[in-house]
């Protein structure tokens, strides 16, 4: 949907035809006074193309040579600063970017892999290699909760837990 | 010399150019510019209203379209696509001037009287000195005018009413839609027909 500026430029530049042409000067309130700002708008263009379009670039040769010497020495710098950095361009760049991420992530993985998991300490060693005698603690249940942060901290929750292994013995 | 060519008259060996300056050939940049310079200058010297910008306004948006040739498609006509780096050099210029109404440097309009002699588009006959002083003093009315609005809206106007360019051409060398392009050539015109009046009904 075109705007009335839109409507009004174009009819004014003659753009609008047909039924457009006709539903435009229709819904104008004054057609004789718009026609008459048409005719104002050609003199202004007339005016502007007369007045304001013979301005001459006074020493068009000295332009071009000017503009060759420009590029000339645009182009050596730039062949300058090519070969001090052509290793660097851009796919170079996301190449090695995504090269280093690969590498690093590999890297983590083989050392997380590899990593052993902490000891535990004595005393845990000691409960976890007990069995609980199902005869003496039918339903008793052992739950150890070990801090993953910190090694030192355990917890040991004993549910159902009548009598202690006869051989148990912390160290 | 090469003559200074109309968008039609260049196209049928313009292609060549644009492809020989693409493959390096500066030589055929060269002819690119003999070519529009004129119309170049024309264009910023209307916009920015002083000759020394318009100069090194236009030298600028002739290295940045040498720089950027290897990227023109041939969507458009060369002459829309190089008028699209003029407009971006001068408007962001201008911006960067901040220019306000009225608010030109100095007024150049003297120096048309100093056309070089050898210039090809020297006046065949000088006019009187009455005549040059009235030519100078519309010369400053439209150029205080044009200043009025903003860059924008002069490169419209000036697109349109000077270089008799199309809608569609106005708006591939400015970048927006053809409806804004409508939009900003009333407000221009508006706004020029109430300060110039005056004048272009007595011319």
């Amino acid at each position: 949907m075109k705007t009335f500026e839109e409507k009004w430029t174009a009819w004014l530049d003659g753009q609008l035809s047909g039924r457009e042409l006709i539903e435009f000067q229709s819904s104008l309130p004054d057609l004789a006074a718009a026609e008459a700002e048409k005719r104002d708008a050609h003199k202004l263009g007339a005016f502007l193309k007369k007045e304001a379009g013979s301005h001459a670039l006074t020493n068009e040769e000295f332009f071009s040579h000017q503009l060759r010497e420009r590029i000339a020495a645009e182009t050596r710098t730039q062949s300058r600063g090519g070969l001090r950095s052509t290793w660097w361009t851009v796919p170079r760049l996301v190449w090695s970017g995504a090269t280093a991420l690969a590498l690093f992530v590999v890297c983590a993985f083989v050392i997380m892999t590899q990593q052993q998991p902490g000891e535990q300490s004595e005393y845990l060693t000691q409960i976890l290699k007990t069995q609980v005698d199902p005869g003496a603690n039918p339903n008793a249940t052992i739950s150890i909760f070990e801090s993953k942060n910190d090694n030192k901290v355990t917890v040991l929750w004993t549910e159902g837990l009548q009598t202690l292994p006869a051989d148990y013995a912390a160290k | 010399m090469q003559t200074e060519a109309t968008p039609g008259q260049a196209d049928v060996s313009e292609l060549d150019l644009v492809k020989r300056c693409q493959a390096g050939d500066s030589g055929a940049f060269d002819q690119l510019v003999t070519r529009y310079r004129t119309r170049v200058f024309a264009m910023i010297y209307n916009m920015v209203h002083n000759e020394q910008d318009a100069w090194d306004l236009a030298q600028d948006s002739f290295v940045k379209a040498w720089k950027s040739i290897g990227r023109f498609r041939g969507k458009s006509s060369f002459y829309t696509w190089i008028y699209r780096i003029v407009m971006n050099v001068t408007i962001d210029w201008l911006r960067k001037r901040q220019i306000k109404a009225g608010g030109a440097e100095f007024d150049d309009s003297i120096q048309l009287k100093e056309i070089e002699p050898s210039s090809k588009t020297v006046p065949k006959a000088d006019p009187l000195p009455h005549q040059r002083m009235e030519r100078s003093e519309v010369r400053a009315r439209i150029d205080k005018a044009i200043a009025q609005l903003s860059p924008e809206h002069r490169a419209v106007i000036l697109m349109k009413e000077i270089e008799e360019m199309q809608y569609h051409e106005i708006a591939e060398s400015l970048g927006c839609s053809i409806g804004t392009v409508m939009s900003r050539l009333f407000y221009a015109r508006k706004k020029l027909q109430s300060t110039l009046r005056d004048i272009y009904e007595n011319v």
